[in-house]
């Protein structure tokens, strides 16, 4: 496209000769090809330095981070080869991060799941007020998480929360000081269930969202030759709708667990790992051995074991990234 | 033809039938998205008292509602800071941003490059490289700079998760321009970089503002970089400064730290409502054709 001569139009076999002079004497690095690479690569250049210096090479620095014991304080660092590694694994708090992280990846996943599909297929029908609904629920989502679990925060008061406030007025637990009145953030069990409810209520309007999209991507006129075919609602569920939506279903859900792996808000805001380690989770664990502690080359192994865990999602969202089509 | 007259009548029914089932089964997902909020909304502007009367009914004020919460954020903490420095470190975030995606996202979208398709994969794949593994290596690379305890460092850190995600997004955008206007542009005798600069970003505005609106509302997501790389209060962005400073051991001041969180939440929350489903397709670009 940039051959076009300006000179307006030249007889055919002129033109050709030109055209043919000029790739035989422009040298390689100056024909339109190589300087509309030379300017593409220039584009490119400053987004590929900024994330191959700020995550790329931290990336590789948390390895040897996590081989060394290096500290906040003590700015040289020795190398300990794996000590840090196993050292975590000596450790019996690290083993219940562990079990905690995945229980609440995988419990909080199926939950935000079944409540995001049931939420897309309300929301796929046709009614009134549709957009103001969806609107507000995907609230959760919109909200920065700071400011969201600091509301729960307060809802989960030992004394005055109002959750306990409705269930103790409608006689399903006891009055403050009772045995049986919940100390939401206090009781282990109690405790990670609603770092989890924390999590589930902000990430199943995503779920949601993100399995509407793929639900209203299915084109109508699919679902109809299913029908004029025979197809019974199951079978088009199955046949149709499942295949259709599967990719974006994965992709959603690679994402959430991308996000609930790396979080460290909700834990760290409403409980820190407490009581007692019930809540603790391999991020707050890395943060309070590596920043407060000052331990970088323990904190950066500990987070490191979150790699293996987040790898599966990522090698699906790579799989399905490359099979865009342009 | 005796059920002409019915008909009507009958599809009405349905369809209020049709609407009292939907309105119910959505109802439950209303209360539990809403409330929280509602329940914010309301400690924040309720007198200190009136928080703690545990006999009354508490969703609606038994003393008159009051605006010192707000006053207290801006008079006894450093909340006007905490909203400079999130404004500031949010302009600065964008500009980094627009600058290197809006290059890189026109190359990778435009230029026919080798390797193009596989490097813009890598590139967004590192939006995937979650923080709570850079954030140890970066609290060094932070300190190397002699960023510590300013938010400058925010500045320089979040843009590692902006520039994939709006030169992704970007990315999408750029090739939905037609080529023609590229090509008449060069054929007036614009040069290849004429053509992006004078005819192709003034058509592409709607994609540049949804990438500024993404690293404003993804900046205010943070919380973890802030907290780690981010000490000094009067140096804080509004979640962090909120979550840290208005709980002194003890003591929690509910409603001001109510009011602090909505007062920059709920503005990122309706802008980020308004582009959510830019947010959707942006991620998942590769599955929803």
């Amino acid at each position: 496209m940039t051959e076009v001569s300006p000179g307006g139009p030249s007889p055919p076999g002129s033109f050709s000769v030109a055209v043919g002079q000029s790739v035989r004497t422009l040298p390689w690095w100056r024909t339109p090809t190589a300087r509309r690479y030379l300017f593409g690569y220039t584009l490119l250049a400053p987004a590929v330095l900024y994330v191959g210096l700020l995550v790329g090479l931290p990336f590789v620095f948390s390895l040897y981070l996590a081989m060394s014991d290096a500290s906040v304080s003590s700015p040289v660092a020795r190398f300990v080869g794996i000590d840090n590694f196993m050292s975590a694994l000596e450790n019996a708090t690290f083993y219940t991060a562990l079990r905690n992280t995945v229980v609440f990846t995988v419990g909080a996943g199926i939950l935000k799941g079944l409540l995001g599909t049931s939420l897309a297929f309300l929301l796929l029908q046709p009614f009134k007020g549709r957009k103001v609904v969806r609107a507000l629920i995907v609230i959760p989502f919109t909200l920065p998480i700071a400011v969201s679990v600091l509301g729960w925060k307060w809802m989960f008061d030992s004394q005055f929360s109002v959750i306990n406030w409705a269930l103790s007025r409608l006689g399903l637990i006891g009055s403050y000081g009772s045995p049986d009145w919940p100390v939401w953030l206090g009781q282990p069990g109690l405790a990670l269930l609603s770092v989890m409810f924390v999590n589930v209520w902000r990430g199943f309007p995503f779920s949601a969202i993100v399995l509407l999209a793929g639900l209203t991507s299915v084109p109508p006129e699919v679902l109809d030759a299913a029908k004029v075919d025979g197809a019974s609602f199951m079978q088009r569920f199955r046949k149709v709708i499942v295949p259709m939506i599967a990719p974006i279903l994965f992709v959603g859900s690679a994402f959430d667990t991308v996000f609930t792996l790396s979080d460290l808000s909700i834990v760290y805001l409403l409980t820190n790992g407490g009581p007692d380690g019930a809540t603790e989770i391999l991020p707050t664990l890395a943060y309070n051995t590596g920043i407060r502690g000052g331990a970088l080359g323990r904190g950066a192994a500990i987070s490191l074991f979150l790699f293996p865990l987040l790898l599966p999602a990522i090698i699906l969202l790579l799989r399905t990234l490359r099979r865009r089509q342009y | 033809m005796a059920s002409v007259a019915v008909v009507p009548r009958t599809a009405r029914a349905r369809t209020i039938r049709r609407h009292v089932f939907i309105y119910l089964g959505l109802m439950p997902f209303l209360v539990i998205a809403v409330f929280p909020i509602f329940w914010m909304a309301i400690t924040a502007i309720k007198q200190d008292a009136d928080l703690y009367l545990v006999d009354a009914v508490p969703f609606w004020f038994r003393q008159a509602p009051t605006w010192k919460n707000f006053d207290f954020l801006f008079h006894n903490t450093s909340y006007g800071d905490w909203i400079v420095n999130t404004m500031a470190i949010s302009f600065w975030v964008s500009v980094i941003t627009i600058l290197t995606a809006v290059p890189a996202g026109y190359a990778l979208a435009r230029l026919r490059l080798p390797g193009a398709e596989n490097l813009g994969i890598g590139i967004f794949m590192t939006y995937l490289v979650p923080a709570i593994i850079l954030f140890i290596p970066l609290a060094r690379v932070v300190s190397m700079l002699n960023l510590q305890d300013s938010w400058w460092a925010l500045v320089v850190v979040y843009p590692t998760f902006t520039i994939p995600f709006c030169t992704w997004l970007l990315m999408g955008f750029f090739k939905t321009v037609p080529f023609e206007i590229e090509e008449a542009a060069m054929v007036d005798g614009c040069g290849q970089l004429g053509a992006l600069l004078r005819v192709v970003l003034p058509v592409s505005w709607p994609g540049l503002i949804t990438a500024i609106i993404f690293s404003f509302t993804l900046s205010m997501q943070d919380f973890l970089y802030s907290l780690a790389f981010v000490s000094i209060s009067e140096e804080k962005p509004v979640p962090l400064g909120v979550a840290t400073e208005l709980i002194r051991g003890d003591i929690y001041f509910w409603g001001s730290l109510m009011a602090g969180a909505l007062l920059v939440g709920v503005p990122v929350a309706i802008v980020y409502n308004l582009f959510l489903d830019k947010f959707i397709s942006g991620i998942t670009g590769a599955a929803i054709k």
